[in-house]
């Protein structure tokens, strides 16, 4: 085991930012995806596990402050030199010297950058800089704080496929904050869901899937037409413009998308898609703290 | 990187903060610019009326050497806690420490790279002073105290810059606050106007606390190599030091009250 985590609280005053009652393990190659919305408790328990915030619980691991790599979600760098200097000395070494961050610095197309400023960077090559860095540290657990957020839909999915490409067979274990849920899709098997400092769910991602959503699910568009060819099937929660719906076996499977194909709908069918696996995860943890049994 | 412990001292490191230091504009304007003016002018203006040479020649090397307190002052002291405070604010030591990069190691490369800046800077100030102004040569001894007595305050005023940014972490309150002490230093230890012998000794009594006040009204003496009683120099030194070293401790305090992974 990486890392444990038990009884997790961190407050700001009087706001209890996180408070994670079930123990959370990390074990060694895991790659986890953190999620839940603005303010859920993400950056924070990044933060209390590399102790630069208060807390109280306890936080296990036998690895050392230099063993644990991360991404933060603000990262600022001195202004006063080109990037260049700052890569060079963090890592101490030259890169004409060094043919692995050569490697690197080819690999995220980071070469033409390395003679400007850091504020003189786009978001996309600032948070490419600090990817970089983390990069080479080679830690045996890496943290990635939203490295993604505020880039364009093509740029982010770049990087995330040159991130997934570089760790493909490494025995890193990455824990991976994201808003968008496609690009953890392929990324991660495991998922920790975080509501309002809470913690909704930890697990592998297809035995969470299983728990909450079924064997597979068939989303399309919210539309009435669609409503009433689907009324009689078992309906889980989903975002309001779409209608999801929960297939226990193959046969349910069927019976639904030919029926949907039969009408000329389209539909989309998944056995992973998080954004309906955290609805119905929040949605059965508040049932079962107003006391109503969840059944999807 | 992994296990793999980082020295005090490297060369990319010293080479980073010799350009984090040069990057600051406000550094050239009031370490090395205005020392060099003011000493012309103040020179001029006190000259004017002299006429034997000899006298002239021992004010304007009295009034240089005592200018060149101000480079310490204004590039470790106000210089440095400007570019601290706004890194604070920025978060770039931590940024730093979660490379690894521990702030005591940024310290350490921090005053080696101050102490080359400054004596560069030095020998600019004095080459301006040899091609500009009737100096006196110094006995070999007086120049080696000098530089180290300059040396030894650029450390201190570092520590206490460092010291001042890290605890109150923003640069409004920190400019504020090395302001105050920069010209309480200037005014006290005689370089307003206010000479030593002619303050009241209430403010003597602090005059002497302070070893701005001996480079300014000794060190012609020293820089000539004629005798001269050193310990109170010393003592005022070490009182700095101290303080310095308090400041020092405090910035580690804070940081430590959260939990530090081994
Ligand atoms: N330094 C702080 N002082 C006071 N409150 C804070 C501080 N940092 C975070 N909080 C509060 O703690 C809560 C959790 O914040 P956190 O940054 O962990 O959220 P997050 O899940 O990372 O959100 P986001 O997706 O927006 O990054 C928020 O309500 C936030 O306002
Ligand atoms: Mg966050």
């Amino acid at each position: 085991m990486l890392l444990s985590i038990e009884n997790l609280t961190v407050r700001y005053g009087p706001e209890t930012a996180l408070n994670i009652d079930q123990p959370i393990h990390i074990e060694e190659g895991e790659r986890i995806g953190i999620i839940g919305s603005n303010g859920a408790g993400k950056t924070t328990l990044v933060k209390s596990i590399l102790g630069l915030v208060p807390y109280q619980g306890t936080i296990q691991t036998a690895l050392t402050r230099d063993q644990i790599a991360v991404h933060m979600q603000f990262n600022e760098y001195a202004d006063s030199m080109p990037v260049k200097y700052i890569m060079e000395a963090i890592l101490e070494t030259k890169i004409s010297k060094n043919k692995k961050l050569q490697e690197l610095i080819g690999y995220f197309e980071f070469g033409e950058c390395l003679k400007k400023r850091y504020t003189k960077l786009s978001g996309g090559q600032k948070q490419r800089f600090t990817i970089i860095l983390v990069m080479m540290q080679e830690a045996p657990l890496t943290f990635y704080d939203e490295v993604t957020s505020g880039l364009d839909f093509e740029t982010r999915q770049k990087l995330m496929e040159k991130l997934a490409n570089w760790y493909r067979n490494k025995n890193s274990s990455l824990c991976i904050v994201s808003h968008y849920y496609d690009e953890l899709e392929n990324l991660v098997d495991k998922l920790l869901i975080l509501d309002k400092g809470r913690v909704v769910a930890y697990g592998k991602t297809e035995e969470l899937f299983r728990r909450y959503c079924g064997r597979a699910v068939i989303i399309l568009d919210n539309t009435p037409e669609n409503e009433i060819l689907v009324k009689d099937h078992k309906r889980l929660a989903a975002p309001a413009h779409l209608i999801a719906l929960s297939c226990d076996n193959e046969s349910d499977e069927r019976e639904v998308t030919s029926r949907l194909l039969a009408h000329n709908k389209n539909y989309k069918h998944s056995s992973r898609d998080i954004e309906i696996l955290s609805i119905n995860a929040k949605k059965a943890l508040f049932m079962k703290s107003e006391g109503i049994s969840y059944d999807k | 990187m992994t296990n793999k412990t980082r020295k005090s001292l490297t060369l990319q490191m010293l080479l980073f903060e010799l350009r984090n230091i040069t990057g600051n504009p406000y550094v050239h304007l009031f370490g090395i610019a205005m020392p060099i003016l003011m000493s012309y002018i103040i020179i001029r203006g006190v000259t004017m009326e002299v006429s034997d040479p000899a006298l002239l020649c021992t004010i304007s090397t009295s009034v240089f050497l005592g200018i060149g307190v101000v480079i310490p002052m204004a590039i470790a002291l106000m210089g440095y806690a400007a570019t601290r405070a706004q890194e604070m604010e920025k978060g770039i030591p931590e940024r730093l420490e979660l490379f690894g990069i521990r702030s005591s190691i940024t310290l350490c490369n921090r005053i080696a790279a101050e102490l080359i800046f400054i004596l560069v800077v030095f020998i600019l100030y004095f080459v301006y002073g040899c091609l500009f102004l009737e100096l006196e040569p110094p006995k070999a001894s007086g120049a080696v105290i000098y530089t180290i007595s300059m040396l030894a305050l650029t450390i201190i005023l570092l520590c206490i810059a460092h010291g001042i940014a890290s605890i109150l972490k923003k640069f409004g309150p920190t400019y504020c606050v090395v302001m105050i002490l920069y010209f309480t230093l200037m005014l006290f230890s005689g370089m307003m106007g206010l000479s030593y012998d002619n303050m009241p000794s209430g403010i003597q009594f602090v005059a002497k606390l302070l070893p701005t006040t001996y480079l300014n009204k000794d060190i012609y003496t020293i820089w000539v190599g004629e005798s001269c009683r050193f310990a109170p120099m010393i003592q005022s030194y070490l009182l700095w030091a101290v303080i310095a070293g308090i400041l020092l401790v405090t910035t580690a305090e804070i940081k430590q009250k959260y939990h530090k992974l081994p």
